[in-house]
């Protein structure tokens, strides 16, 4: 018998919000840590971009959390998936399985590297 | 319903190139090869916050000014805005907006988001960097 | 009236004698108004009456006489010799179903699809004629009315990679059509049909190539359908995680 498949459906409900981070939010970060920073391009600061988005607290570290977390999941989502398009049909359990460890493994490792950069995340300001 | 069929029906099947057989299929592809992008700069950048939290601030900055990395980064932020692009334009066709008689184009879905992403990007470089 | 000379290229595959399709060429005259179905039917009547295909209506409503033409899954009655001048004109069976002869495809997973979801209007309780008709009004209307416009040719199926690689994908005609249900106002069928489309091998499995809305003859955009029971289900599913009395229906 057929059954909803909820975990699905909610699986499906995170990547679509991480296609809205990564389209919004990503590009941002893309141009400034990876290209106008070791470039030198604008906006130049002393300071580099990194360091000045966590040393804005909280919400600097909600942005980096929320940008990297979505983007790593749509990311791999739909890339594991789009491997299962061109010839890797008969792998796409493994593809899933392996997809999703990446997924969970990637975001609890920017929790934690970021928590440690920012101990006082959770303390009130 | 399983009849006996007294000859073979030939099955067609569907090789890894299939996508190259048609503009629209090409176009779709390149659209989700963007993930690729999204995906690895999440991981280059997930490392560098690593060596951030480990204090390893310097060897993260000198990663960020290698050639290979910065060239990457340029890929990355033109696949990711063409992913920004499609994406807009699907909110577009998934849910136009009505306004009286008049119901959105895709296009002008496409156009209004181009400007929010701008608004934001501005924003975040405002808060966090300009200051 | 001048008559030019069309080289249509025929997919032919005959069970009993040959284990793979082949190709074969026929000299078609024609004139301005005449379509790809046209060329079928004078090959069969004056060239090679071994020629199977399938057409009843030739005037796109049937829905029976879809074909790979020029490689794009066409009503063969929709397409017309003239624009295909100077070129060969491919004429194949409807890629991704089985073959059974010539240009006849096997239709029996899109009849279980469509059996499946029911497409008819589902009620908690009928009531007696004599309570009249379920009145709905023509804003209830809009919202599903081009969802009801399909004619089954198949040609969704045909154009879609994601179902050429796993046949067990719903599909796009299928879906389109529970959604034409989920959004009238005079149908109660939600629980029965839930199941079907939210299942594994339902729409979550849809990639959005958006081919499927492309080729439709009807103007129907099954694209858009299956997005929106996406977004159904999504809600759904939330709305059952945060309220698990009562939510999520």
């Amino acid at each position: 018998m057929p059954k909803v498949a909820r975990l699905h459906a909610i699986l499906w409900g995170v990547f679509s919000m991480g296609g809205f981070i990564a389209a919004f939010l990503l590009p941002v970060l893309i141009y400034l840590v990876g290209i106008a920073y070791p470039l030198g391009l604008w906006p130049v600061t002393n300071e580099d971009p990194t360091s000045a988005i966590l040393n804005h607290h909280h919400i600097g570290t909600l942005f980096l959390f929320v940008t990297v977390a979505g983007s790593l999941y749509h990311g791999i989502f739909r890339f594991q998936s789009t491997l299962t398009e061109v010839g890797l049909a008969r792998a796409k359990r493994a593809l899933e399985a392996i997809g999703y460890l990446i997924i969970i493994l990637g975001i609890l490792a920017t929790a934690i590297y970021l928590l440690q950069y920012n101990p006082s995340f959770f303390s009130l300001p | 319903m399983s009849k006996e069929k007294p000859f073979p029906e030939y099955r067609r099947k569907l090789g890894p190139g299939w996508w190259l057989s048609n503009g629209h299929f090409t176009q779709y592809m390149i659209r989700e090869w963007t993930s690729f992008f999204v995906a690895v700069f999440s991981l280059i950048y997930i490392y560098e916050l690593s060596l951030f939290a480990s204090g390893a601030k310097d060897s993260a900055l000198a990663l960020m000014r290698n050639p290979g990395i910065i060239a990457f980064n340029v890929l990355a932020l033109l696949f990711t805005l063409y992913h920004a692009s499609t994406w807009f334009y699907l909110i577009g066709k998934v849910q136009p907006i009505k306004l009286g008689k008049t119901t959105s184009k895709p296009w002008q879905a496409l156009l209004l988001n181009i400007v929010l992403l701008l608004i934001i990007s501005y924003a975040v470089i405002q808060i966090f960097i300009v200051r | 009236m001048s008559q030019d000379v069309a080289t249509v290229r025929v997919t032919r595959y005959r069970p009993e004698k040959d284990g793979e399709p082949f190709f074969q060429d026929y000299k078609v005259p024609y004139r301005k108004d005449m379509v790809v179905l046209d060329a079928l039917n004078y090959i069969k009547a004056n060239l090679d009456g071994t020629l199977t295909y399938r057409w009843s209506c030739r005037m796109g409503v049937c829905g029976s006489c879809g074909a790979s033409v020029d490689g794009v899954p066409k009503l063969t009655c929709a397409s017309f010799l003239h624009e295909f001048k100077g070129r060969t004109i491919k004429v194949e069976p409807l890629p991704h179903f089985p073959v059974i002869k010539d240009l006849v495809v096997n239709m029996d997973d899109f009849m279980h699809k469509l059996v499946e979801i029911k497409p008819w209007i589902i009620r908690d309780k009928e009531s007696p004629p004599e309570e009249g008709e379920y009145r709905q009004s023509a804003e209830e209307l809009e919202r599903y009315q081009q969802f009801s416009s399909c004619i089954n040719c198949m040609l969704c199926y045909s154009a879609c990679p994601v179902y050429g690689l796993n046949e067990k994908f719903l599909g796009p005609a299928a879906t389109a059509l529970a959604y034409r249900y989920i959004k009238d106002s005079r149908d109660q069928g939600k629980d029965a049909r839930f199941p079907i489309v939210h299942e594994i091998e339902g729409v979550w499995e849809c990639t959005l190539v958006g081919e499927c809305s492309v080729v439709c003859p009807k103007g129907v955009d099954p694209m858009l359908a299956i997005q929106k029971t996406k977004i159904l289900g999504a809600t759904n599913a939330l709305k059952s995680l945060l309220m698990p009395r009562g939510g999520g229906k």
